[in-house]
């Protein structure tokens, strides 16, 4: 079984690496579905069912399409120089963070005794105790449908000067 | 869970945090900075069903992390559309373009 | 909700209400706007009288609000006498500016910026006398601070307006961070955020060190917020504001906030070494050097400036020497009638269009009511019997002379007769002796009017309120020792102490000097050294203009972070990050 997860990992690490590093959009919207899925299984590993389908359906599908949809329209651009950030400064900062990350994980395995947890199927939980998120994630759906009338809208003649008041 | 499942997972969970990391920080492209928000995400939903998992609060931390979906999908939509409007309006999605036009 | 609860919130939450509103009318409906700035504004001062029935030591407020968390404790008010008090004032004189400004911003652009402002002050200083929790209080603090830059800059056109307006904001947030300092040393000492539980359990004999911090911290935020010295030199500058910005904002409420800073955390400082001390010297050097330099200012503003300045002095002074009775009815004398004087004055520069007193004269006949009001307020503020500059600054010269050191009760004294020296000056130069502008002048209109009677009354008839004033004080406020005395028992104190002899006598001779001036000539040529040195600052503006500099370079070196690049932007965030856990870590 280790071996599994072994291949797992290296897998997504492979992929969102790929997904960084591809040059063109499209490619890179690819190894990002693929990194997507990865981590669905991995959720649905730990025992997750119910959120392994979300993200695949939604981080793997609907995510991917829209970049590639959005990647048609504003085009595909490269680059001949690098950013112009330090790539030593770029390793050193991503290192660190991930050593002080890992070792504040490791430095707190011992987790506090686990507080009675309420026996709640993750139907009640969503909807009957953090209905304040739902009402959360409706206002976002909500922002999410005007961005995507933003991502449609055809451009209009841009006005050479904003629009003055005539008084 | 198993012990190993827990090692596997914080290892995943690390890689996705740095390589994400390490995109924001040398894309240039505005849309590669989106998907590198994107992996940054993925850890983070990992991570809270992980910690779930680990605490005995499953459910609590699936429907957060559930939440964290939700958000972070209309974060890409919102995000590309500014990219694609940006696009249109100042003809090029790089970064280091684009601070020239701060006055 | 109690009663109390809901006034508090609603003498907060209507001013803002007002200002969004004035703001959303936008300026084509000059006529509208004013309407709606005076109707929120004495709406507010309706609920504060009405507070003043409701005044107790109890904490009202919202201890378990679920989505606001603990890290910034509990949205808590305590109506007690202090801040009840401080709170009318803050919404009454701040209704009658705004009648005011309906004649004297008659005309101008952006009225909704003027009036937003305005109101967004006055909710804010209410909120800071009532709420009972310090980090909510340096909140309000920084919101009345940035109210007062964006209204001394109100005329964004003019240099000199936005560089006064810029000192105000620098000066008033460095010290700001003293009064930060004493919150976080609060929470993380006394584990609460609350004033009244800090004031229950704060004792030298436990946390000397973080007291001690707290005690100073608070002194420089409300020296800073109180333009005393050090910090002196921004108030004058801050007379570029619409006058009746400088009658509310920098005489009779804003300025007072440093001195209720003082007079609410006295209880708990008063047992730190030295810190009395510093505060009566504060107090002292304040008061007298304030009152030179008014002495030799041609600026009928700065003038007022400086004499507030003093005044403020006097209240610092109190509150060093242990009155905190004393300090408070200072205070509330001074509001009414410096406000009186301000608006006074706004009046006359409206009509005459300066503001060099050296160009007024001879306007008495012009423009009687001004004259008459005005004379009030002067006769108030020289402290000439009767009115209620008077009473209140016997009774602080009186606990000075008790509880305080000598020397500083020497000080006192001899400003008190410099401030009837400068203020007959004022008065003289402004309305009598030659006419030096040809064109005739109109008296205030009818809104200005409006404003100007009620505060000439107040000038008269307030120290009436002593008896019920100081009892409203001591059964409000159960961590301070305060006597309470009826007004009778207070007058007759008064009346028959010697030592109001003594400052009278030092009043007369003010008032002699400046009617004897071409005999004393010698004498003025004698102190001319000092007078020069007073029309420098006596030195420390470079203190003043240090700070300044200090933080504006400091800005200008950061903006080099500000590359624009997105890459860089992330980089700041991770590098956040790696601190954050550094400091988990090493905590761990």
């Amino acid at each position: 079984m280790l071996l599994v997860y072994i291949l797992i990992v290296a897998a997504t690490a492979v992929c969102a690496f790929q997904a960084i590093r591809a040059n063109r959009m499209l490619v890179s919207a690819i190894w990002l579905a693929g990194t997507s899925a990865l981590v669905a299984l991995m959720i649905y590993l730990i025992g997750a069912p119910e959120v392994a389908v979300v993200e695949l359906s939604v981080g793997a599908g609907l995510v991917t399409v829209l970049f590639v949809f959005a990647i048609n329209i504003a085009g595909e651009e490269t680059y001949t120089t690098p950013s112009r950030l330090p790539r030593p400064l770029a390793w050193g900062m991503v290192v660190l963070s991930v050593v002080l990350l890992g070792w504040f994980f490791l430095s707190r395995t011992a987790m506090p005794e686990a507080i009675a947890a309420p026996n709640l199927s993750l139907y009640e939980a969503i909807w009957q105790q953090r209905n304040l998120d739902i009402l959360l994630q409706v206002a976002l759906i909500f922002c999410g449908v005007l961005g995507a009338i933003g991502l449609l809208s055809e451009d209009k003649p841009i006005e050479e000067h904003p629009a003055e008041v005539k008084s | 869970m198993t012990l190993e499942l827990w090692n596997v997972g914080l290892v995943t969970i690390l890689v996705l945090l740095g390589v994400g990391f390490y995109g924001l920080l040398i894309s240039r492209n505005l849309i590669k900075m989106v998907v590198a928000l994107q992996i940054l995400a993925k850890g983070a939903i990992l991570a809270m069903v992980l910690a779930a998992k680990l605490q005995g609060w499953t459910v609590i931390g699936q429907s957060m992390a559930l939440t964290v979906i939700v958000a972070d999908t209309i974060v890409a939509v919102i995000a590309m559309a500014m990219a694609v409007q940006i696009r249109r309006h100042c003809g090029t999605l790089d970064v280091q373009s684009l601070s020239n036009l701060r006055r | 909700m109690s009663t109390a609860l809901l006034l508090v919130l609603l003498a907060i939450g209507l001013p803002w209400l007002g200002a969004l509103i004035v703001w959303w009318t936008g300026d084509q409906r000059p006529r509208l706007q004013h309407t709606i700035a005076v109707a929120f504004s004495a709406a507010a001062g309706v609920a504060a009288v009405f507070l003043l029935t409701q005044t107790s030591p109890d904490v009202v407020g919202y201890k378990e609000l679920p989505i606001w968390g603990r890290a910034f404790g509990h949205i808590t008010f305590v109506a007690d006498g202090l801040g009840v008090f401080l709170a009318v004032i803050a919404t009454v004189i701040g209704s009658l500016a705004v009648i005011f400004s309906i004649d004297y911003m008659k005309g101008e652009h952006q009225l909704g910026r003027y009036y937003a402002f305005v109101l967004f002050f006055i909710g804010a200083m209410v909120g800071l006398v009532l709420t009972n929790n310090i980090l909510m209080m340096f909140f309000f603090w920084e919101i009345t601070a940035l109210c007062s830059y964006a209204l001394i800059s109100f005329h964004n056109d003019d240099p000199k307006a936005v560089a006064g307006g810029i000192k105000a904001l620098i000066i008033t947030q460095v010290g700001g961070v003293g009064l930060l300092v004493g919150a976080l040393v609060s929470a993380n000492v006394f584990g609460t955020f609350e004033i009244s539980e800090f004031l229950a359990n704060a004792s030298m004999e436990v946390n000397p060190v973080p007291l001690t911090w707290m005690a100073f911290g608070c002194l420089a935020a409300a020296a800073a917020k109180s333009a005393q010295f050090p910090f002196q030199t921004w108030l004058p500058d801050a007379m570029e504001a619409p006058t009746p910005i400088s009658a509310l904002i920098h005489a009779a409420t804003m300025v007072n906030a440093g001195v209720y800073l003082l007079a609410r955390f006295y209880p708990a400082f008063e047992e730190v070494p030295y810190w009395t001390t510093a505060v009566v010297a504060v107090g002292a050097i304040t008061a007298l050097m304030a009152a030179v330099m008014a002495l030799v200012a041609n600026d009928l503003k700065r003038v007022l400036a400086y004499s507030t300045v003093s005044q403020l002095g006097y209240m610092v002074y109190a509150i060093g020497a242990g009155g905190v009775l004393a300090s408070q009815f200072h205070l509330f004398s001074h509001s009414v009638f410096k406000a009186l004087l301000f608006l006074g004055a706004g009046a006359v520069i409206h009509a005459a269009g300066t503001r060099d007193m050296r160009q007024m004269g001879g306007i008495s006949k012009q423009m009687p009511l001004t004259r008459n009001v005005f004379i009030i307020g002067a006769l108030a503020l020289a402290g000439i019997p009767v009115l209620n500059g008077f009473w209140s600054k016997e009774l602080v010269l009186e606990t000075g002379l008790a509880h305080g050191p000598i020397w500083a009760y020497v000080i006192m004294l001899i400003g008190a007769g410099l401030t009837a020296l400068y203020t007959f000056r004022c008065v003289t130069m402004v309305f009598f002796g030659e006419a030096h502008s040809e064109h005739h002048l109109h008296e205030a209109g009818p809104a200005m009017k409006t404003a100007l009677i009620p505060l000439a009354l107040g000038s008269l008839v307030t120290w009436l309120a002593f008896g019920p004033f100081s009892e409203m004080m001591k059964n409000t406020l159960p961590f301070h020792e305060i006597e309470t005395e009826g007004t009778l028992e207070f007058v007759t104190k008064i009346v028959t102490d010697p030592y109001t002899m003594l400052t009278l006598f030092v009043v007369t001779l003010g008032l002699a000097a400046w009617c004897f001036r071409s005999k004393l000539g010698g004498l003025a040529s004698a102190l001319k050294f000092l007078g020069d040195a007073a029309q420098a600052s006596f030195g420390f503006e470079w203190i003043n203009r240090g700070i300044v500099s200090i933080t504006q370079w400091c800005g200008e070196t950061l903006r080099g972070t500000q590359t624009g690049l997105l890459n860089w932007n992330t980089a700041y965030i991770v590098g956040a990050l790696v601190i954050v856990l550094a400091i988990l870590l090493m905590g761990a």
